[in-house]
């Protein structure tokens, strides 16, 4: 799955970055189109894997692109990768479309992108380029074993207890528990201390 | 992790981030979390579009009007002076304090979507002492003022709690100040011991 080199991982993280300015300085097309191309399906994938229908899933990848065209001028490659940026924005769809399916009778709208926004203060890795951020990410993943990086996927997915992921890939729950907690760890190691 | 991936309820979210807004440390990896997110999402195999999808998106980009930065939430003038709170906390309406027990007052929050954990803010007095207690399930606590202390350690403002059934803690305020916390609860508090369960039925949170 992740099994680029690391020149592989910081070039995209640069690229799909690149291609985000395109759009939010002068709407280009071609770098939308490039972006739909290969984020679409995948951002598909990710619905299915959430829970949603093929139609739900096919709607929330357009979605997901329109806002990336609207949203292009937020993009800060200094604050965020390209991908994890993305990816938060799949999520919050997400997030949305699970609460609209449940109709609780929200008696106010909600700005679920606010719902993430807890700092003000100083970005602690404001000096550190983005995109180095992102390659680190993705090849300490790569160092994950198959095992521990199937629970940390699951967990992106849907709310499933650790008992629901021990059921799915029938394992016994201690086995699940232990590969996350293992897991998390070699990511903090990997990762450094975040700050 | 859970926080990032977007799939607490309600409830637990708001206290994560209740959090998140002292400790620059968690932050720093929730946004390596989004990270992690990212490196899953680009992993994934692709789904093939519908045929028309992308003409679709295409078809809609000129009439999209480009987002300026985020308007702030509405400040509801009920939580605009709760300290430490996240932005979009202070915009959920909340009930005036309300006396639970002695010296200790609680204001409920009100969710917009339902959430099987419940949020308030607790308010005890300096000196009070929390009756022994247990949780069927769980509570968080983030101190926004004032501090505890119980067997687990000694908390004060920014710091995180987490208690569940596996404790049975009694529970002092030790500032000089009122101590006020954010909780998010999922099941009730099981007081102990005679006293316990002579106060259990006056004691609704």
């Amino acid at each position: 799955m992740l099994n680029e080199t690391p020149n592989d991982a910081t070039s995209d993280a640069v690229r799909w970055a690149a291609l985000i300015e395109a759009i939010a300085s002068r709407q280009d097309r071609e770098a939308f189109a490039t972006l739909f191309e290969y984020f679409a399906p995948r951002i598909k994938t990710f619905m299915r894997r959430s829970g949603a229908s093929e139609q739900s899933a096919d709607e929330l990848a357009q979605e997901t692109l329109l806002a990336v065209w609207s949203k292009a001028r937020l993009f800060d490659p200094r604050s965020a990768g390209a991908t994890a940026w993305i990816f938060t924005i799949a999520r919050n769809l997400r997030i949305d479309a699970l609460r609209r399916e449940k109709r609780t009778g929200a008696v106010y709208t909600v700005e679920i992108d606010s719902e993430f926004h807890v700092d003000d203060g100083p970005q602690p890795d404001a000096n550190l380029a983005m995109s180095q951020t992102e390659s680190r990410v993705r090849n300490a993943l790569a160092f994950l074993s198959e095992d521990q990086l199937q629970v940390i996927e699951l967990s992106f997915f849907e709310v499933k207890t650790h008992a629901e992921i021990a059921q799915t890939l029938r394992i016994p729950l201690g086995t699940v528990k232990s590969r996350l907690r293992l897991a998390m760890k070699r990511l903090r190691g990997l990762l450094g201390d975040f700050s | 992790m859970a926080f990032a991936a977007g799939v607490l309820d309600l409830g637990q979210h708001v206290a994560i981030a209740t959090h998140l807004v002292g400790c620059p440390h968690c932050r720093a990896a929730a946004r390596a979390m989004e990270h992690v997110g990212g490196a899953v999402l680009t992993g994934l195999p692709p789904a093939a579009m519908s045929s028309g999808a992308r003409a679709a998106v295409e078809a809609r980009l000129s009439e999209l009007v480009p987002s300026s930065a985020a308007t702030p939430a509405r400040g509801a003038a009920g939580l605009a002076d709760v300290p430490r709170l996240p932005h979009f906390v202070r915009g959920y309406p909340a009930s005036p304090w309300k006396w639970i027990a002695p010296k200790v007052h609680l204001r409920l929050i009100a969710l917009p979507v339902a959430s099987a954990t419940r949020v308030f803010l607790l308010k005890s007095r300096p000196g009070t002492k929390m009756i022994e207690h247990t949780h069927t399930g769980f509570e968080m606590s983030c101190v926004l003022s004032g501090s505890f202390v119980h067997a687990g350690g000694h908390f004060g403002p920014g710091d995180f709690d987490l208690g569940d059934g596996s404790v049975d803690h009694e529970v002092m305020i030790d500032s000089a100040d009122d101590c006020i916390c954010l909780v998010a609860m999922q099941g009730d508090l099981k007081l102990n011991g005679m006293i316990g369960r002579l106060l259990q039925p006056l004691i609704r949170m």
